[in-house]
Protein backbone atom coordinates (compact mmCIF):
# COMPACT_ATOMS: atom_id res chain seq x y z
CA UNK A 1 0.00 0.00 0.00
CA UNK A 2 1.00 3.57 -0.63
CA UNK A 3 2.88 5.45 2.10
CA UNK A 4 1.05 8.68 2.72
CA UNK A 5 3.30 11.76 2.79
CA UNK A 6 1.62 14.75 4.36
CA UNK A 7 2.56 17.86 6.18
CA UNK A 8 0.70 20.62 7.98
CA UNK A 9 -1.65 22.48 5.62
CA UNK A 10 -0.85 25.97 4.50
CA UNK A 11 -2.39 28.40 6.97
CA UNK A 12 -3.42 31.79 5.63
CA UNK A 13 -2.62 33.31 9.05
CA UNK A 14 1.04 32.69 8.26
CA UNK A 15 1.63 33.54 4.60
CA UNK A 16 5.36 34.24 4.93
CA UNK A 17 8.28 31.99 4.18
CA UNK A 18 9.29 32.12 7.84
CA UNK A 19 6.91 29.66 9.47
CA UNK A 20 8.19 30.05 13.03
CA UNK A 21 4.96 31.55 14.29
CA UNK A 22 2.97 28.84 12.53
CA UNK A 23 4.94 26.15 14.36
CA UNK A 24 4.64 27.99 17.68
CA UNK A 25 0.92 28.56 17.27
CA UNK A 26 0.26 24.89 16.49
CA UNK A 27 2.33 23.83 19.51
CA UNK A 28 0.30 26.12 21.75
CA UNK A 29 -2.97 25.00 20.15
CA UNK A 30 -2.09 21.37 20.87
CA UNK A 31 -1.43 22.06 24.53
CA UNK A 32 -4.50 24.20 24.91
CA UNK A 33 -6.48 21.37 23.35
CA UNK A 34 -5.12 18.77 25.78
CA UNK A 35 -5.80 21.11 28.70
CA UNK A 36 -9.38 21.56 27.54
CA UNK A 37 -10.19 18.06 26.36
CA UNK A 38 -7.92 15.85 28.40
CA UNK A 39 -4.47 14.39 27.82
CA UNK A 40 -5.54 11.37 25.78
CA UNK A 41 -8.18 12.97 23.61
CA UNK A 42 -8.14 12.09 19.92
CA UNK A 43 -9.22 15.54 18.85
CA UNK A 44 -5.82 16.87 19.69
CA UNK A 45 -3.91 14.45 17.50
CA UNK A 46 -4.44 16.76 14.54
CA UNK A 47 -2.59 19.62 16.21
CA UNK A 48 0.11 17.24 17.36
CA UNK A 49 0.77 16.11 13.79
CA UNK A 50 0.90 19.73 12.62
CA UNK A 51 3.40 20.95 15.16
CA UNK A 52 5.56 17.86 14.81
CA UNK A 53 5.68 18.42 11.06
CA UNK A 54 6.48 22.11 11.30
CA UNK A 55 8.72 22.54 14.31
CA UNK A 56 12.41 21.64 14.61
CA UNK A 57 12.94 18.90 17.15
CA UNK A 58 15.26 21.03 19.25
CA UNK A 59 12.60 23.69 19.73
CA UNK A 60 10.01 21.13 20.78
CA UNK A 61 12.45 19.61 23.28
CA UNK A 62 13.30 23.04 24.66
CA UNK A 63 9.64 24.03 25.00
CA UNK A 64 8.73 20.73 26.64
CA UNK A 65 11.47 21.26 29.17
CA UNK A 66 10.27 24.82 29.78
CA UNK A 67 6.76 23.57 30.36
CA UNK A 68 8.03 21.06 32.89
CA UNK A 69 9.98 23.67 34.85
CA UNK A 70 7.15 26.19 34.59
CA UNK A 71 9.18 28.66 32.55
CA UNK A 72 7.36 28.37 29.23
CA UNK A 73 6.63 31.95 28.17
CA UNK A 74 3.69 31.31 25.90
CA UNK A 75 -0.02 31.59 26.63
CA UNK A 76 -0.82 27.90 27.22
CA UNK B 1 29.92 73.43 29.86
CA UNK B 2 29.50 75.70 32.83
CA UNK B 3 32.39 77.81 31.61
CA UNK B 4 31.04 77.90 28.05
CA UNK B 5 27.66 79.20 29.07
CA UNK B 6 29.08 81.51 31.65
CA UNK B 7 30.98 83.13 28.80
CA UNK B 8 27.88 83.25 26.61
CA UNK B 9 26.01 85.06 29.36
CA UNK B 10 28.88 87.45 29.86
CA UNK B 11 29.10 88.26 26.15
CA UNK B 12 25.37 88.65 25.68
CA UNK B 13 23.83 90.02 28.82
CA UNK B 14 26.78 91.92 30.25
CA UNK B 15 28.79 92.98 27.20
CA UNK B 16 25.89 93.45 24.78
CA UNK B 17 27.31 91.52 21.81
CA UNK B 18 24.07 89.71 21.01
CA UNK B 19 22.33 91.87 18.44
CA UNK B 20 19.13 90.63 16.80
CA UNK B 21 21.16 89.01 14.05
CA UNK B 22 23.50 87.28 16.48
CA UNK B 23 20.47 86.02 18.42
CA UNK B 24 19.32 84.10 15.36
CA UNK B 25 22.28 81.77 15.81
CA UNK B 26 21.28 80.46 19.24
CA UNK B 27 17.62 80.45 18.21
CA UNK B 28 18.13 78.25 15.16
CA UNK B 29 20.67 76.24 17.05
CA UNK B 30 18.20 75.47 19.84
CA UNK B 31 15.53 74.46 17.38
CA UNK B 32 17.91 72.17 15.49
CA UNK B 33 19.12 70.67 18.74
CA UNK B 34 15.56 69.89 19.74
CA UNK B 35 14.97 68.31 16.31
CA UNK B 36 18.02 66.10 16.90
CA UNK B 37 16.56 65.11 20.27
CA UNK B 38 13.32 64.17 18.54
CA UNK B 39 15.37 61.83 16.33
CA UNK B 40 16.99 60.44 19.46
CA UNK B 41 13.66 59.58 21.07
CA UNK B 42 12.29 58.30 17.77
CA UNK B 43 14.94 55.59 17.94
CA UNK B 44 13.83 54.41 21.37
CA UNK B 45 10.17 54.45 20.41
CA UNK B 46 11.09 52.41 17.35
CA UNK B 47 12.94 49.93 19.53
CA UNK B 48 9.93 49.59 21.78
CA UNK B 49 7.55 49.14 18.85
CA UNK B 50 9.84 46.63 17.18
CA UNK B 51 9.62 44.36 20.19
CA UNK B 52 6.05 44.99 21.22
CA UNK B 53 4.09 44.99 17.96
CA UNK B 54 5.15 41.50 16.86
CA UNK B 55 6.42 39.84 20.03
CA UNK B 56 9.03 37.18 19.41
CA UNK B 57 8.36 33.49 19.86
CA UNK B 58 11.17 33.43 22.43
CA UNK B 59 9.05 35.52 24.80
CA UNK B 60 5.93 33.54 24.03
CA UNK B 61 4.50 35.65 21.23
CA UNK B 62 2.69 37.84 23.73
CA UNK B 63 3.13 41.38 25.02
CA UNK B 64 3.67 42.23 27.83
CA UNK B 65 5.78 39.14 28.37
CA UNK B 66 4.65 36.57 30.89
CA UNK B 67 5.49 37.46 34.44
CA UNK B 68 5.94 41.20 33.91
CA UNK B 69 3.94 43.09 36.52
CA UNK B 70 2.89 45.98 34.32
CA UNK B 71 2.44 49.39 35.96
CA UNK B 72 -1.14 50.60 35.92
CA UNK B 73 -1.20 53.55 33.51
CA UNK B 74 -4.16 55.02 35.39
CA UNK B 75 -2.19 55.42 38.61
CA UNK B 76 1.05 57.40 38.77
CA UNK B 77 1.41 57.95 35.01
CA UNK B 78 -2.13 59.35 34.84
CA UNK B 79 -1.39 61.54 37.86
CA UNK B 80 1.76 62.82 36.20
CA UNK B 81 -0.09 63.61 32.99
CA UNK B 82 -1.68 66.84 34.21
CA UNK B 83 1.43 67.77 36.17
CA UNK B 84 3.90 68.06 33.33
CA UNK B 85 1.60 69.94 30.91
CA UNK B 86 0.67 72.26 33.79
CA UNK B 87 4.34 72.97 34.17
CA UNK B 88 4.35 73.72 30.44
CA UNK B 89 1.47 76.11 30.93
CA UNK B 90 3.34 77.78 33.78
CA UNK B 91 6.37 78.36 31.57
CA UNK B 92 4.07 79.98 29.00
CA UNK B 93 2.67 82.12 31.78
CA UNK B 94 6.22 83.12 32.65
CA UNK B 95 6.89 83.99 29.03
CA UNK B 96 3.86 86.24 28.86
CA UNK B 97 4.95 87.90 32.09
CA UNK B 98 8.40 88.56 30.66
CA UNK B 99 6.90 90.00 27.47
CA UNK B 100 4.65 92.25 29.51
CA UNK B 101 7.55 93.45 31.59
CA UNK B 102 6.10 92.00 34.79
CA UNK B 103 9.39 90.88 36.23
CA UNK B 104 8.29 89.64 39.66
CA UNK B 105 5.39 87.69 38.21
CA UNK B 106 7.77 85.99 35.80
CA UNK B 107 9.89 84.80 38.71
CA UNK B 108 6.82 83.39 40.45
CA UNK B 109 5.72 81.65 37.26
CA UNK B 110 9.15 80.10 36.82
CA UNK B 111 9.11 78.93 40.44
CA UNK B 112 5.75 77.29 39.78
CA UNK B 113 7.14 75.67 36.64
CA UNK B 114 10.11 74.22 38.49
CA UNK B 115 8.05 73.06 41.46
CA UNK B 116 5.67 71.15 39.20
CA UNK B 117 8.65 69.67 37.38
CA UNK B 118 10.17 68.50 40.66
CA UNK B 119 6.86 66.94 41.72
CA UNK B 120 6.74 65.07 38.40
CA UNK B 121 10.30 63.85 38.82
CA UNK B 122 9.57 62.86 42.40
CA UNK B 123 6.59 60.73 41.44
CA UNK B 124 8.53 59.09 38.61
CA UNK B 125 11.38 58.35 41.00
CA UNK B 126 8.96 56.79 43.48
CA UNK B 127 7.46 54.64 40.80
CA UNK B 128 10.89 53.54 39.59
CA UNK B 129 11.80 52.58 43.13
CA UNK B 130 8.80 50.37 43.70
CA UNK B 131 8.37 48.98 40.18
CA UNK B 132 8.01 45.20 40.20
CA UNK B 133 10.34 44.80 37.21
CA UNK B 134 13.85 46.05 36.43
CA UNK B 135 15.76 46.98 33.29
CA UNK B 136 17.04 43.42 33.07
CA UNK B 137 13.58 41.89 33.00
CA UNK B 138 13.37 40.83 29.36
CA UNK B 139 13.07 43.21 26.45
CA UNK B 140 10.07 44.79 28.17
CA UNK B 141 12.19 46.11 31.02
CA UNK B 142 14.93 47.22 28.65
CA UNK B 143 12.70 49.25 26.35
CA UNK B 144 10.60 50.63 29.21
CA UNK B 145 13.51 51.93 31.26
CA UNK B 146 15.49 53.12 28.26
CA UNK B 147 12.65 55.26 26.94
CA UNK B 148 11.34 56.52 30.28
CA UNK B 149 14.83 56.83 31.71
CA UNK B 150 16.11 59.06 28.96
CA UNK B 151 12.93 61.08 29.22
CA UNK B 152 13.55 61.51 32.94
CA UNK B 153 17.11 62.57 32.25
CA UNK B 154 15.82 65.20 29.83
CA UNK B 155 13.29 66.38 32.40
CA UNK B 156 16.09 66.88 34.89
CA UNK B 157 18.21 68.78 32.38
CA UNK B 158 15.20 70.91 31.44
CA UNK B 159 14.45 71.61 35.09
CA UNK B 160 18.03 72.74 35.62
CA UNK B 161 17.78 75.03 32.58
CA UNK B 162 14.56 76.51 33.93
CA UNK B 163 16.08 77.05 37.37
CA UNK B 164 18.90 78.97 35.75
CA UNK B 165 16.36 81.04 33.80
CA UNK B 166 14.59 81.71 37.08
CA UNK B 167 17.81 82.92 38.67
CA UNK B 168 18.64 85.08 35.66
CA UNK B 169 15.18 86.58 35.65
CA UNK B 170 15.51 87.35 39.35
CA UNK B 171 18.85 89.02 38.67
CA UNK B 172 17.27 91.07 35.88
CA UNK B 173 19.14 89.52 32.94
CA UNK B 174 16.03 89.02 30.82
CA UNK B 175 14.25 91.90 29.09
CA UNK B 176 11.00 91.88 27.23
CA UNK B 177 12.76 92.17 23.89
CA UNK B 178 15.71 89.92 24.55
CA UNK B 179 15.41 86.57 26.30
CA UNK B 180 16.66 83.94 23.88
CA UNK B 181 17.92 81.68 26.66
CA UNK B 182 14.50 81.64 28.26
CA UNK B 183 12.81 80.89 24.94
CA UNK B 184 15.19 78.00 24.32
CA UNK B 185 14.37 76.62 27.79
CA UNK B 186 10.64 76.98 27.13
CA UNK B 187 10.85 75.24 23.76
CA UNK B 188 12.90 72.44 25.30
CA UNK B 189 10.36 72.13 28.07
CA UNK B 190 7.45 71.83 25.65
CA UNK B 191 9.38 69.18 23.73
CA UNK B 192 9.91 67.20 26.95
CA UNK B 193 6.19 67.51 27.64
CA UNK B 194 5.22 66.14 24.21
CA UNK B 195 7.62 63.22 24.59
CA UNK B 196 5.91 62.39 27.89
CA UNK B 197 2.55 62.22 26.15
CA UNK B 198 3.95 59.85 23.54
CA UNK B 199 5.54 57.75 26.28
CA UNK B 200 2.25 57.59 28.11
CA UNK B 201 0.37 56.32 25.10
CA UNK B 202 2.97 54.04 23.51
CA UNK B 203 4.70 52.54 26.51
CA UNK B 204 2.57 52.89 29.59
CA UNK B 205 -0.85 52.47 28.12
CA UNK B 206 -0.49 50.50 24.89
CA UNK B 207 2.57 48.59 26.06
CA UNK B 208 0.75 47.22 29.05
CA UNK B 209 -2.41 46.01 27.38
Amino acid sequence: NQIELKTAPADFRFPTTNQTRHCFTRYIEFHRCTTAKGEDSNDCERFAKYYRALCPGEWVDKWNEQRETGTFPGPL
Amino acid sequence: MFVWWRDVLRESTLEGHHTKVVQLGPRYGSILFIVSEVMFFFAFFWASSHSSLAPAVEIGGIWPPKGIGVLDPWEIPFLNTPILPSSGAAVTWAHHAILAGKEKRAVYALVATVLLALVFTGFQGMEYYQAPFTISDSIYGSTFFLATGFHGFHVIIGTLFLIICGIRQYLGHLTKEHHVGFEAAAWYWHFVDVVWLFLLVAIYWWGGI
